[in-house]
């Protein structure tokens, strides 16, 4: 049969869809023919010869159709079989092939990993802040957190917070929603006595329960009809946790009862796992607004009850849109809610500011709060830090693309024969991306677990205590997420490389020695070479001005000694003590903690920093409005406050013992505030009128220097009165320990706690621990950019010695002819760092121009930085450059040494 | 014809076909002259099932093909078995037999 002419085109499978028809046609016409033929033989004539042929045969044109179909999904099976083979062989030849080079396998899956794994524990961070809805949220794309934009001083501030008295408005007078609830986390206390514990408790509407698919796992949910003011019942639903760890999982936890603040509350269901409503932290319990805020004694202080006051703000509201309704015309009909609500509390408070100045408005917005209008700058540092993970990650796979391409360059002679041999060049190319996938692949299970070891660290450090409690950090979403990123990676650095590597030409790649033609093809190294440097002078750019700003935050004189600070708050339960023995009691508590080792100095306080803020109407002779000139907040305190807190006195004097209830009114007043209120005038000796201008005088008989309470970057106008002459019954105290705050916190809390009346408890807070939630978006930035910034740099530099040191092997030869030529050790290593150098500068260039059209970006989350700030950019520089000395180094050195006579010889 | 005698004949369709490529690669025309001959005619087997048989047998990769030139010089498709095939041979060979002899004894106490 060989010896037949067109034999091979003959026998080639016909693989087309009308190829399949016509080798179907002719293999039945060679049967017709052949069986006409032998009919024929048999003496029939030619037309009695077919008709029996076709008899014999059936329906010609079904069984034509049916052959073709069979023969069809056999050739699809068969390709299918093929590339699976040639996958799995690609597969193994790769696996082969990383097996012999262990070492380049580990550096690539570690590299990859770094990567992949900073990646994917960002990931894990961004999405929980904005993308994740809450568990068991029904219907998330229609849930809505509201918020209300307000204009004061020409300035617009969105608020998510509002109280009960327009929730009940909006409620009424929107049509929109179907469900609405307000709901908030409360650190209320838990439990009795010694084990008393704040613990977060989720306070909503009955509403809540119809917003999530969620069932009690035992028992039921409360109702409308328990949260009905003033006082609904006293019921909780506690959470599975606190289940599990209080009763055992046991069913008779049902009825019993529950301290909670200062009331009792029955338990009448258990919500399934991880639920915490809206809240982003765990909770222990929910409970109905009504019982709480009743309880709080908010129904009996004021004028009027919570729910009735429109001058109480403690809540958001959350509700689920109706289907029909778009989200613009939900936001209409609830700004119309609110706008009218507004004009109501109008009517109850005419002193508030007029509608037309105000100009009210309401916004629909996103459920997560990070994603809505009003982020905080943690979720903005963290988007930030995605964003230089994901350039972590780019320098990582240039690292690898640079270390494949120095193998497929080292390859390109066992490369060019196979080419040589045969295998068709796309194949080759499926080979070697092949290869990169792989690797990719365990760089991705390196990066899963570098992710779940160093999230739960990372997790801490970005977001402190608010999402430490859900659960766990490799999840479905980060599989997805790392399945992709590491996808991403492999083709990223595999296909150059590759693609180098086929296209080589065969004839000159099998001729050449081990040395020629490298050089003018390691021009793709170089190009990545100097990305990468450029991307590593972008993240230490950004680490330098995150540390500054850190510096500068820490520096920053607040106006009080935060380390040595610690406030002592008090909560009142099951007590009622009238206004003379709250401030017996408080008075007491600052006599014991004068009188306990571990305390320096201590003081009545009304207000802590960050914290909250009290305000008065003022009156002073010659101004008009005060409250115009800006905000004036106020501290009260004892003659040792000034000392307690280290705030200076900067003229004139603190408090005495003489400024009591009787004596003549006294202040001391802030610096910026006796600025503004009297500017090229003397403060001291001026009189103010505190709440009513028919007020006698309290005389300024004090300057203190200006304080940072609200935000660490803007002084305060600040005042202070004496406690013996404002509020002496509310209020906690200050302590100033001897050595850092938070060793004494524990001794003070257990001294103090035994003046307590009945179930109420003291708190002790770390002045410390108040600002760290407020410094934490620089911290976070330092450390975070820092800990990519260093390792981007390692990786570069990584990269940089490998492209040198192999280059200095390349050029062998030459430099044993430079040796022999009386070349010194000194012109070698100059030749060779210099070259590295002529590397990384344009790369330095390059990512200076970056980071400095990228500053203006970051500025906004800085702090008295310029995100041009020549100190960083210098040293950034410096850094790089030097790296780039100490990476060629080695390989320089090792070039001068090389034995010229075997130089010469080996090639 | 009917359905059921389709079944039938195909299984048994199938040992025949196997059972004529024993003796080396046949075309279709082959194989059925070759059943035709063998069983004197008593079996009336439609061709349009015969090739249908043969597609699929190769689909499942019992057989396999191969364009080559026949003997009075014409271009024709030759089938011929796979191991897999010969395994399928013994295999539905032994199942017959035994269903056959299952027949048999039946018949015979009858």
């Amino acid at each position: 049969m060989a010896r037949i002419p067109g034999l091979r085109r003959l026998m080639r499978v016909e693989r087309g869809s009308a190829g399949i028809a016509r080798a179907v046609d002719d293999e039945l016409r060679f049967h017709f023919e052949m069986t006409v033929r032998e009919l024929m033989n048999s003496g029939m004539n030619p037309d009695e010869a077919r008709r029996e042929a076709e008899r014999r045969f059936g329906d010609v044109q079904r069984t034509r159709r049916r052959l073709a179909e069979i023969d069809r999904a056999r050739i699809d099976q068969q390709r299918r079989a093929e590339w699976w083979s040639g996958f799995a062989q690609d597969l193994r030849y790769a696996l082969r092939g990383l097996r012999l080079k262990p070492g380049f396998a580990i550096g690539v899956v570690a590299t990859l990993g770094l990567g992949i794994g900073a990646n994917a524990a960002m990931f894990s961070i961004v999405d929980r802040l904005l993308f994740r809805p809450p568990s068991y949220l029904n219907a998330p794309d229609r849930a809505a957190r509201f918020y209300f934009g307000r204009t004061f001083r020409g300035k617009e501030n969105i608020q998510s917070y509002t109280g009960y008295r327009p929730f009940l408005d909006v409620r009424e007078n929107t049509t929109s929603f179907d469900a609405m609830t307000p709901f908030y986390v409360n650190k209320l206390a838990i439990g009795l006595g010694e084990a008393t514990k704040e613990m977060n408790v989720a306070v909503s509407g009955a509403d809540l329960w119809r917003m999530f698919d969620v069932k009690p796992v035992i028992g039921r949910f409360f109702t409308a009809a328990e949260d009905t003011p003033p006082d609904g019942t006293p019921v909780a639903v506690i959470s599975y946790g606190f289940w599990q760890t209080q009763f055992a999982g046991r069913n008779d936890a049902l009825g019993e009862k529950i301290d909670i603040g200062p009331q009792k509350y029955t338990i009448i269901g258990v919500a399934p796992k991880d639920f915490t409503g809206f809240s982003p932290e765990q909770v222990i319990a929910f409970i109905p607004i009504s019982p709480q805020m009743a309880a709080g004694g908010w129904g009996t202080r004021g004028r009027q009850k919570w729910y009735a006051t429109y001058g109480m703000t403690w809540l958001e509201v959350f509700a689920r849109r109706k289907p029909t309704v778009t989200r613009e015309a939900a936001e209409a009909d609830l700004t119309r809610a609110y706008q009218l609500s507004y004009k109501k509390s109008l009517v109850d408070n005419p002193g508030r500011q007029p509608f037309d100045i105000t100009r009210p408005r309401a916004i629909v917005g996103p459920i997560l709060h990070d994603a809505g209008p009003n982020k905080g700058s943690d979720a903005k540092v963290a988007t930030w830090l995605a964003g230089v993970t994901a350039i972590v990650l780019l320098i990582a796979c240039a690292n690898v693309a640079n270390l494949l391409l120095a193998r497929a360059l080292r390859r390109r002679r066992e490369i060019a024969l196979r080419v040589a041999l045969g295998i068709s060049r796309s194949r080759l190319l499926m080979q070697l991306v092949t290869e990169s996938l792989v690797l990719a692949f365990f760089g991705g299970l390196a990066g899963l677990a570098i992710a779940q070891w160093g999230g739960g660290a990372m997790r801490a450090v970005l977001l402190g205590d608010t999402l430490t409690g859900s659960s766990a950090i490799v999840d479905v979403r980060l599989i997805v997420a790392v399945a992709i990123l590491a996808t991403a990676a492999g083709l990223l650095s595999g296909f150059a490389p590759a693609f180098t590597a086929v296209r080589a030409d065969v004839a000159s790649a099998l001729k050449a020695g081990s040395r020629e033609g490298v050089m003018q093809r390691s021009r793709l190294r170089r190009v990545l070479l100097v990305a990468q440097a450029a991307l590593s002078v972008v993240l230490l750019v950004g680490a330098g001005l995150f540390v500054r700003s850190l510096m500068n935050v820490r520096n920053v004189r607040l106006g009080y000694d935060a380390d040595r600070i610690a406030w002592v708050g008090l909560d009142m339960r099951g007590v009622k003590l009238d206004t003379i023995q709250n401030a017996q009691l408080r008075d007491q508590l600052l006599a014991t903690s004068r009188t306990l080792p571990g305390v320096e100095h201590a003081s009545r306080g009304l207000t802590v920093p960050f914290w909250m803020t009290w305000d008065l109407d003022l009156y002073v002779a010659g101004i008009d409005s005060v409250s115009k000139l800006g905000d004036f907040t106020l501290q009260a305190g004892n003659p040792e406050f000034f000392s307690t807190m280290g705030t200076r006195i900067v003229r004139g004097r603190g408090f005495s013992t003489t400024d009591v209830s009787n004596a003549p009114l006294v202040m001391v007043v802030g610096e910026s505030m006796a600025k503004k209120l009297w500017p090229n005038e003397d403060a001291l000796g001026k009189c103010v009128r505190v709440n009513e201008d028919t007020m006698p005088c309290t005389t300024v008989v004090g300057i203190a220097e200006d304080v940072r309470r609200g935000s660490i970057s803007e002084t305060e106008m600040h005042y202070y009165l004496p406690i013996a002459q404002f509020h002496p019954q509310d209020g906690g105290v200050f302590v100033r320990t001897r050595g850092p705050a938070e060793s004494q916190v524990e001794a003070v809390r257990r001294s103090l706690q035994k003046l307590m009346p009945g179930a109420s408890y003291v708190t002790v807070t770390p002045m410390s621990a108040i600002i760290a939630p407020v410094v934490r978006s620089w911290r976070l930035g330092a450390i975070m950019f820092a800990i990519f910034g260093a390792l981007a740099l390692v990786l570069a530099a990584i990269g940089l010695y490998s492209v040198i040191a192999y280059n200095v092997t390349q050029r062998t030869h030459e430099m044993g002819v430079r040796v022999a030529l009386g070349a010194q050790v000194r012109d070698v290593v100059s030749l060779i760092v210099r070259e590295g150098l002529r590397v990384v500068l344009p790369g330095v260039l390059l990512g200076s121009l970056i980071a400095l059209a990228a500053g203006r970006w970051v500025a906004p989350l800085l702090f008295e930085v310029s995100p041009k700030d020549p100190p960083v950019l210098i040293a950034v520089v410096v850094t790089l450059t030097l790296t780039a000395i100490v990476a060629s180094l080695a390989p320089a050195l090792r070039a001068a040494r090389v034995d010229p006579n075997e130089a010469l010889r080996a090639d | 014809m009917a359905s059921s005698d389709l079944d039938l004949l195909q299984g048994t369709l199938d040992l025949l076909i196997l059972k004529a490529l024993t003796w080396g690669p046949k075309h279709g025309y082959g194989v059925a002259s070759w059943v035709r001959d063998t069983t004197d005619d008593t079996l009336n087997v439609e061709e349009g099932a015969l090739y249908t048989a043969l597609h699929r047998m190769e689909q499942r990769g019992w057989l396999e093909a191969e364009w080559g030139v026949s003997e009075n010089n014409r271009r024709a498709k030759f089938y011929q078995l796979t191991t897999q095939g010969r395994k399928q041979l013994r295999l539905q060979t032994a199942r017959w037999t035994e269903y056959a002899g299952a027949v048999f004894k039946v018949l015979r106490t009858a």
